[in-house]
Formats: C-alpha cells, sequence, structure tokens
C-alpha cells in the first residue's frame, strides 16, 4: 500500500479536504466501531489541533509532513492531562501528569492524537483479552482475537481509523498484532526510542514502535521519534533513515531462517508451507538463504517470560493506590496495599507478579533468575554468531493462526508458548519489522543491532518478490 | 532475618500462589544448560559513568503539580490522607 502519510498531506496541502473534516471523519468512525479498540477519545484536543492546521493552510503557511495527521496511542503511554489506564482497573481514573518523548516529538511535528487504545493490561497479555475495556475484536475476523499486547492499536491501523498507531513491543507486542491484522508493525533497536512516559513492563526489552500501513509510514514515524533522550538513559543517538524507492535487495546476499522454529510441531502447517514457499521465492531471486541453529521454542519463551516476570513485579511494586490509582483502604497500611493490588489487578497480571517475585526470592534466583540471565547473554550471542554470516533473518511471526476470542485466557500457558516466535529477537533487542505478507500472520524481517534502516530497506524489496 | 515470606506477602497480593503454567516456565529453566553458570556478562543495558545526565533538581510545572494532586487518591481538608501505619 501507498504511503497514506504523502496522500493525506497532500490532499489537505491542496485543500481537497480540511483537517478538521479528516479528524471528525475519522473520531466518528472510532466512536461507532464495535471492535473495542477505544479506551479514550480525545476529541477536544484533536479538533483544537486540527482548526490550528487549518488556519495554517487558509493562511498560505507550509505544513510539515506529519502536520494533522491523526494517530492513536496505546493506553500506556502518558499524554498530559489524558486518562491513562493501562486497560486497569487501579489506573481508571488516572491522569498523566506529563507527555511520554515519543509522544511530544509526533506533538512537536504536528501530528494529532485521537485515541488513547485498548490493550492487554499493563502489557500482559497477547490477545488484548486482559483487559478492563472488552477483548479487541480482530479487524479481519471480529470473532478472533485483535492479538496483543497493542491490540486496539492494530485494529485501528487496519480498520483505517488511526493513520498510525503508537504501540508498545516487550517480547512481539506491536508485532504479533500487526501479523494478526496484515499491518507493518517495527519493534526498533532496543534504545533507538525513548522509553520516558511509556509505563515500564520490562524495562529491559521494552520497545516503542510505529504500527502502519506501509513501510513509508513506518520509516516516517520512526524517524520523528528516534532519538538521545537525557530522560532515558538507555537511548543512542541515531541516523535519519532516507526513503528507499528502489525495490532491490541492496546489500542483503544472505538471508537466514531458524530451522527449529520450521520443523517444530507447533507450527500450522499452512504457515509453514508458506513461509517455505516465500523462502522459495527468495532463492529465485538469486539470494543466499542459511538454515540456522537456534535455541529450542521453550527456551526462549522461558527465559523471555522469566526475566519479563521478574522485572514487571519489581516495576509494578509502585502501584499500591497510596500516591495515585484506586485505593481501597485496609486496617493499616499493608492492609490497604495488598487490597488494592487483590482488587485492582486482573488474573495474568497477579500471575505474572508472583512469578516474578517468586524468581526474585531467596534460593530461587540463583536457580532461576540468574540462570534466565546467562541464557539471555547466550541468545544474544549467538546473534552476532549469525549476523556474521547473514545480513537478514526471517521468521514467521506467530506458529499459528489468531484465536479465538475466549481460547486464550483459558490457557496461559499456550499463550506464553504461542510468543516462541516473537521473544528470542526482544531478548537480543535487535530491530524485527512485521510485514503482512508470506504468511496468514505475515513475516518478522530482522537484522542485527542498530541497523533498523536495512530491515525498512529489506522490507521494500519484499514488497515485490513474495 | 529468618522469617519466611510467602510470595502473598512478597507481592502484596491476597491469597496468592505460585501458577502451575508459570511453573512449567520455570522448570525449563532449571534445567536448561548454561555454558558458564552463574556469571552474568549482562551488561547490555549499562549507562557509562561518563555519559549520565546532570544531577540537578528540576521543579516540574504548575501543571504537572496540580494533576499529580488531583490523582492523590484521598483528600480531607486539603491535607492528602494515606492509610494509618501500625508498627509490628
Amino acid at each position: 500500500m501507498e504511503s497514506q502519510i504523502h496522500k493525506i498531506h497532500q490532499q489537505l496541502v491542496n485543500k481537497e479536504l480540511s483537517c478538521t473534516q479528516l479528524v471528525q471523519a475519522r473520531l466518528d468512525a472510532l466512536k461507532q466501531n464495535t471492535h473495542h479498540t477505544v479506551n479514550a477519545l480525545l476529541d477536544d484536543m484533536a479538533l483544537t489541533l486540527a482548526a490550528k492546521v487549518d488556519a495554517k493552510i487558509a493562511n498560505g503557511d507550509a505544513i510539515g509532513l506529519l502536520e494533522g495527521i491523526p494517530f492513536g496511542i496505546k493506553d500506556v503511554y502518558m499524554v498530559q492531562g489524558t486518562y491513562t489506564t493501562a486497560s486497569s482497573d487501579l489506573l481508571k481514573q488516572y491522569k498523566s501528569a506529563y507527555t511520554a518523548t515519543a509522544i511530544q516529538k509526533l506533538l512537536d511535528a504536528g501530528a494529532i492524537p485521537l485515541v488513547k487504545e485498548n490493550c492487554d493490561s499493563f502489557g500482559h497479555g497477547s490477545s488484548s483479552e486482559n483487559t478492563i475495556f472488552g477483548a479487541v475484536k480482530n479487524a479481519i475476523n471480529p470473532d478472533l482475537v485483535g492479538g496483543g499486547s497493542s491490540g486496539g492499536s492494530a485494529v485501528n491501523v487496519a480498520k483505517d481509523y488511526t493513520v498510525f498507531s503508537i504501540g508498545g513491543d516487550t517480547g512481539g507486542s506491536i508485532r504479533q498484532p500487526a501479523g494478526y491484522n496484515n499491518v507493518y508493525g517495527l519493534k526498533p533497536t532496543y534504545g533507538r526510542v525513548s522509553r520516558f512516559g511509556l509505563m515500564a513492563y520490562a524495562s529491559s526489552t521494552d520497545c516503542v514502535g510505529p504500527i502502519a500501513k506501509s513501510i513509508e509510514d513506518v520509516r516516517i514515524v520512526l524517524n520523528t521519534i528516534s532519538g538521545k533522550d537525557e530522560r532515558d538513559q538507555t537511548t543512542y543517538a541515531s541516523e535519519a533513515i532516507a526513503e528507499t524507492t528502489a525495490p532491490d535487495a541492496g546489500t542483503v546476499k544472505t538471508v537466514g531462517y531458524f530451522k527449529n522454529f520450521i520443523e517444530s510441531d507447533a507450527i500450522d502447517a499452512t504457515v509453514k508451507a508458506d513461509f517455505l514457499a516465500a523462502i522459495e521465492k527468495l532463492k529465485a531471486k538469486g539470494i543466499a538463504v542459511k538454515a540456522l541453529d537456534f535455541f529450542e521454542s521453550n527456551t526462549l519463551v522461558s527465559t523471555y517470560y522469566t526475566l519479563a516476570m521478574a522485572e514487571t513485579a519489581s516495576n509494578l511494586s509502585r502501584l499500591d493506590g497510596t500516591n495515585y490509582g484506586n485505593r481501597i483502604e485496609g486496617e493499616n497500611l499493608k492492609d490497604t496495599y495488598a487490597i488494592t493490588r487483590s482488587e485492582n489487578f486482573s488474573e495474568e497480571t497477579k500471575r505474572r507478579i508472583v512469578g516474578g517475585n517468586q524468581v526474585l526470592s531467596q534460593g530461587f534466583s540463583d536457580e532461576i533468575y540468574l540462570k534466565g540471565l546467562n541464557l539471555r547473554d547466550q541468545i544474544a550471542k549467538n546473534f552476532e554468531h549469525d549476523f556474521n554470516a547473514v545480513d537478514i533473518i526471517l521468521s514467521p511471526v506467530t506458529p499459528s493462526t489468531p484465536p479465538k476470542i475466549g481460547d486464550s485466557l483459558k490457557d496461559p500457558l499456550a499463550m506464553y508458548l504461542s510468543d516462541a516466535y516473537t521473544v528470542g529477537f526482544s531478548l537480543g533487542q535487535l530491530p524485527t519489522l512485521t510485514i503482512p505478507q508470506g504468511t496468514a500472520t505475515g513475516l518478522q524481517v530482522t537484522a542485527a543491532k542498530t541497523n533498523d534502516e536495512l530491515v525498512l530497506k529489506f522490507a521494500n524489496f519484499l514488497k515485490d518478490t513474495i | 532475618m529468618s522469617k519466611i515470606m510467602t510470595v502473598d506477602v512478597l507481592s502484596s497480593i491476597k491469597g496468592a500462589e505460585p501458577s502451575e503454567a508459570v511453573n512449567k516456565l520455570f522448570e525449563v529453566i532449571k534445567n536448561a544448560n548454561t555454558s558458564t553458570p552463574n556469571s552474568v556478562a549482562n551488561s547490555n543495558n549499562a549507562v557509562s559513568l561518563d555519559n549520565l545526565r546532570a544531577d540537578v533538581v528540576r521543579d516540574s510545572s504548575a501543571i504537572e503539580k496540580q494533576i499529580i494532586i488531583e490523582n492523590f487518591p484521598k483528600e480531607k481538608n486539603n491535607y492528602l490522607v494515606v492509610s494509618k501505619v501500625i508498627e509490628e
């Protein structure tokens, strides 16, 4: 698909439609939608900003590329004065006191936020069913889940309610819903985009990234939100990525894939056949393909969840109802903490907090947590080794197609295991893009750390190749 | 300190118990082979001492302060009310 941002920008400049008309139409579509994608509409703010863009155009002033472009925000990002609930009872009435860096950069570029989007509570889930706002329904088949945790964001983009949305990806939460709804979703290299103002889930793999309908729109948004931020000291300075028009493989000579992902019993037969067909098309274009050895899915998933649960138990310990949140009074301070947390956290969030505290407790930490860290180091080294031999790693996004609404919550272990293909790249802190091609839930394109540009260029090549 | 704390106390979640699904993940880790056990070279996210931000206090804006107070769960006669703390 062509760039929606360029198209709308031209329509605004040519006065084919006003920004107010554009924003109002999208707000109306969001309001009427039955996919449960909306936690809160930002209509007043959006219409005020739209009127300013219209005034500028009427005045003959030039507008920037993102100026007037409507976008969505996963409801885990702070936007000053708006409710930021993390789809939880605990923060149902919580108002952001400040604005996240990535969102501020988009606001500074003139983009217009329309909606705080439904997601799994605190990012805890792979289906966007773990939410107080109702399960997000898939854009293609509403009987199926929207994917998660950035489910509302992916569905809004797929349904054209937003031009792009900002999701959050800790273990696959942008890439998997993008795959389930046939749109693009990028998890940039860890540290490329500031996490300041994103509610922390697992800080060592949390990433901010765009979901959009074209590679060009992903590129425009990524360039806008990237950069070093002194308020997130894990960020690094990066160069802007130039627009690619030529659909050639560029410097990519060799592509790798993990053979154990494809030989696994867990993969759906059609996903497997489609993936292998895509690989054959690459070979036909003269690209060398290498089957790579990798860690077993069980090890990847267990390492990821062990570390993520430990980090989320620590990050969410601040949520006790003292300074903010839905406090429920008990007999004393500790009782108040316990009742507030017991009553306000979902079952899945409690499961992860308890798991995290198990991992971090004496007697367990050496046996599990430190071993988990050690495994992560090995996984990262494995990637370094692989990227000496290949330029790009290609992978399915998920082993199977989206489950029916209601099925995931019954079996948490199955839900964790469904993240098998996404969590490894998170642990490696690599740039990975889901493209809506190749299999029913798309393909992941991954390059070495900080080489986000190569990911986008190769995705552009794949557009016409598979 | 030899007091044993259960996960419900550690988590401040009443009646919380370890989950079977999560324990299965931990079993995988326990049984996994690690090349150099207990030596973690994980320095992925370490920040160089030369690269720390300046240690200066920055005042929040008036609107930030106002929202922070608005978010406070309980207020009485212009005071922010916290829970009773009982020494054990």
